[in-house]
């Protein structure tokens, strides 16, 4: 019986661990056909890993298309969107946290519950008011529909309330207005929790897809997403161009990710959890 | 003290404006939108409202409208077939996860990595992954088919027809409208697992020691103590994550955009796809149709989410 439970843990390892591989198998083969030569990657036997390394897919992905550009355009929009998201949020959630004003426990709800409403509902006349106020195509579209995040607010307001309030008390005796308050004082000491709500919008950012692609038209406002997707028709045909453009664009989130894992890790979870 | 805490409306400014601009304004305007015709191209103004008002004959024509009807049945396939998978298979990395074995931290990095990395990337990268001649997908089967029709080759038996098949072919995962959409739910899978097996890790961890220690002294097995205690502790968290994995799925898009484009035949046309083909993609866009879209697929939301919370009372363990 113990022999049994001992097999069986190494079983049930040996299992997690073919999983965690196989969960790279796709990156590798990603990698893998980036640095194939174009007319080899449909030769068979299929080579696992190329004999010679052709680095030119990725001189050609850049080169071909404006590709600087759009990673440009989504190291901008990423940080954009985590700049206002933050800037506001952080805000409005010390503003529900420490101030007393009437109409706070109905406002808070109604910020809420705009959490339930999808995406979807909101993109045609969101669309539209961009249009309307010609901003389709511009950084405007792309970042300033950010401004105002629910879940942002909920999560600094929360990390506010369990903040002591002696510290900004003192502050308040030494006659510091509510902004220096906040911002010399309140602040400084969310860090953490911007740290996390920053790694999450700029992922979230950095891979958005939807808005992006239908608030963006020419080529030179496209962010790397929509780039990469709406040109896969042109690039299919040379998946070892493709491959190296998704390659390099899929370095950041993952280097952001690797960096500063336990702050993405807690936005989720403090998001799904009770806290 | 208490005149100072007075004074949020600086505070609160900034989010209220977008809230006010980009959230409960366009609400509102979706609506309303649902109840007309618009190509989009006019300007939108009360005047347009008025003219082109046409009441619930979007949602009517929903009704009858077979891409609809494929879109919406496709729709209820991925999300009946690939949250149940993902919820059942991140359950279980997480139980595995959850122990202390070597490296652990390691390999939960690894399940996470396409949580972090964009379905744009993840749909092209499938789309390659699942070549049938040259991808890494068929190349196996192919192998794993090769191999049991040597088996049956040793015993000197024919194999039946599906094995030649599988050690040939095997599936034409996104180009055979019987294979793509399970093509795109092994995509999904993949990308979505991780996030679900973080949050029962958290949940999981959650749980107080000391009950699983008391059922261990009173002799249950591992079994036992994940049926017993484990499970009905974590049922608030399989709730959650079941929700919020159903929420997403009734709303994907960037996969279907990326690997099939709804296609061959619609086979893989989702609500999302059809929404944004009527509102951005086909000339003369339907901005109206497609918003009337929208309103059914949040009511449906909605009713899942309310039907999910009341029968939560049946299953979910509060803990007092």
């Amino acid at each position: 019986m113990r022999l049994l439970g001992r097999l069986w843990d190494y079983f049930v390892y040996l299992v997690l661990l073919a999983g965690g591989l196989s969960m790279l198998v796709p990156f590798f083969w990603m990698v893998s056909t980036s640095l194939k030569a174009p007319g080899a990657v449909f030769d068979l036997p299929v080579e696992v890993w190329p004999k010679e390394l052709h680095w030119e897919n990725y001189q050609r992905v850049l080169t071909s298309v404006p590709f600087g550009r759009w990673y440009l355009n989504s190291l901008g929009v990423a940080l954009g969107l985590t700049f206002l998201n933050l800037t506001s949020g952080a805000m409005a959630g010390y503003a529900f946290a420490r101030f007393r004003f009437r109409g706070q426990g109905a406002l808070f709800l109604l910020f809420l519950a705009t959490l339930m409403i999808p995406v979807h509902v909101l993109i045609i006349p969101l669309f539209i008011l961009m249009r309307n106020l010609g901003w389709v195509d511009t950084f405007y579209a792309l970042i300033l529909p950010g401004l105002f995040d629910a879940f942002a607010i909920f999560l600094m307001r929360q990390h506010f309330l369990h903040l002591p309030k002696e510290l900004e008390e003192a502050a308040i005796m030494d006659g510091a207005s509510p902004w220096q308050v906040y911002w010399k004082v309140a602040l400084p000491l969310a860090t953490p929790a911007l740290a996390t709500l920053g790694t999450f919008t700029f992922l979230a950012g950095w891979n958005s897809f939807l808005w992006p692609l239908i608030v963006t038209h020419s080529l030179e406002m496209r962010p790397l997403t929509v780039g990469l997707a709406v040109f896969q028709g042109q690039f299919s045909t040379e998946w070892t161009v493709l491959m190296a453009g998704l390659t390099l664009g899929t370095i950041p989130p993952i280097l952001v990710f690797l960096l500063a894992q336990r702050y993405f890790i807690q936005g989720l979870t403090l998001g799904s959890l009770k806290g | 003290m208490r005149a100072y805490y007075r004074f949020p409306l600086l505070f609160l400014l900034p989010s209220l404006v977008g809230f006010l601009a980009f959230n409960l304004g366009p609400i509102l305007a979706s609506l309303l939108l649902s109840f007309i015709s618009y190509d989009g191209l006019r300007p939108l103004t009360l005047a347009t409202f008025r003219e082109n008002w046409v009441g619930l004959e979007n949602y009517r024509r929903l009704l009858e409208d077979p891409v609809f009807h494929k879109a919406f049945i496709n729709t209820l396939f991925y999300v009946g077939v690939a949250v149940p998978l993902e919820i059942l298979v991140a359950l279980l990395l997480a139980l595995g996860l959850n122990r202390p074995l070597p490296g652990v931290r390691l390999l939960r990095t690894l399940y996470l990595l396409p949580t972090v990395t964009s379905v744009v990337a993840v749909g092209l990268l499938w789309r390659w992954v699942l070549n049938p001649t040259v991808g890494p997908v068929n190349l196996s089967l192919r192998w794993v088919g090769e191999r049991i029709q040597g088996v049956y080759g040793l015993l000197g038996i024919t194999p039946p027809p599906w094995v030649g098949w599988l050690a040939k072919e095997g599936p034409g995962w996104l180009s055979d409208p019987a294979w793509a959409m399970w093509g795109v739910i092994l995509a999904s899978v993949w990308a979505g697992v991780g996030l679900r097996m973080l949050i029962f890790l958290a949940g999981l961890q959650n749980i107080n020691k000391e009950y699983l220690e008391a059922a261990s002294l009173d002799g249950a097995n591992s079994l036992q103590r994940f049926a017993y205690v484990v499970l009905p502790l974590l049922s608030p968290t399989v709730f959650l994550n079941t929700l919020l994995a159903m929420i997403g799925g009734f709303q994907m898009f960037g996969l279907v955009y990326t690997m099939t484009g709804g296609g061959p035949l619609d086979s893989t046309n989702v609500l999302m796809l059809y929404l944004y083909r009527k509102a951005f993609g086909v000339f003369p866009f339907e901005m109206g149709y497609a918003s009337a879209i929208a309103w059914v697929l949040f009511l449906i939301l909605f009713a899942l989410t309310y039907l999910q919370w009341t029968l939560r009372k049946r299953w979910v363990v509060e803990e007092v």
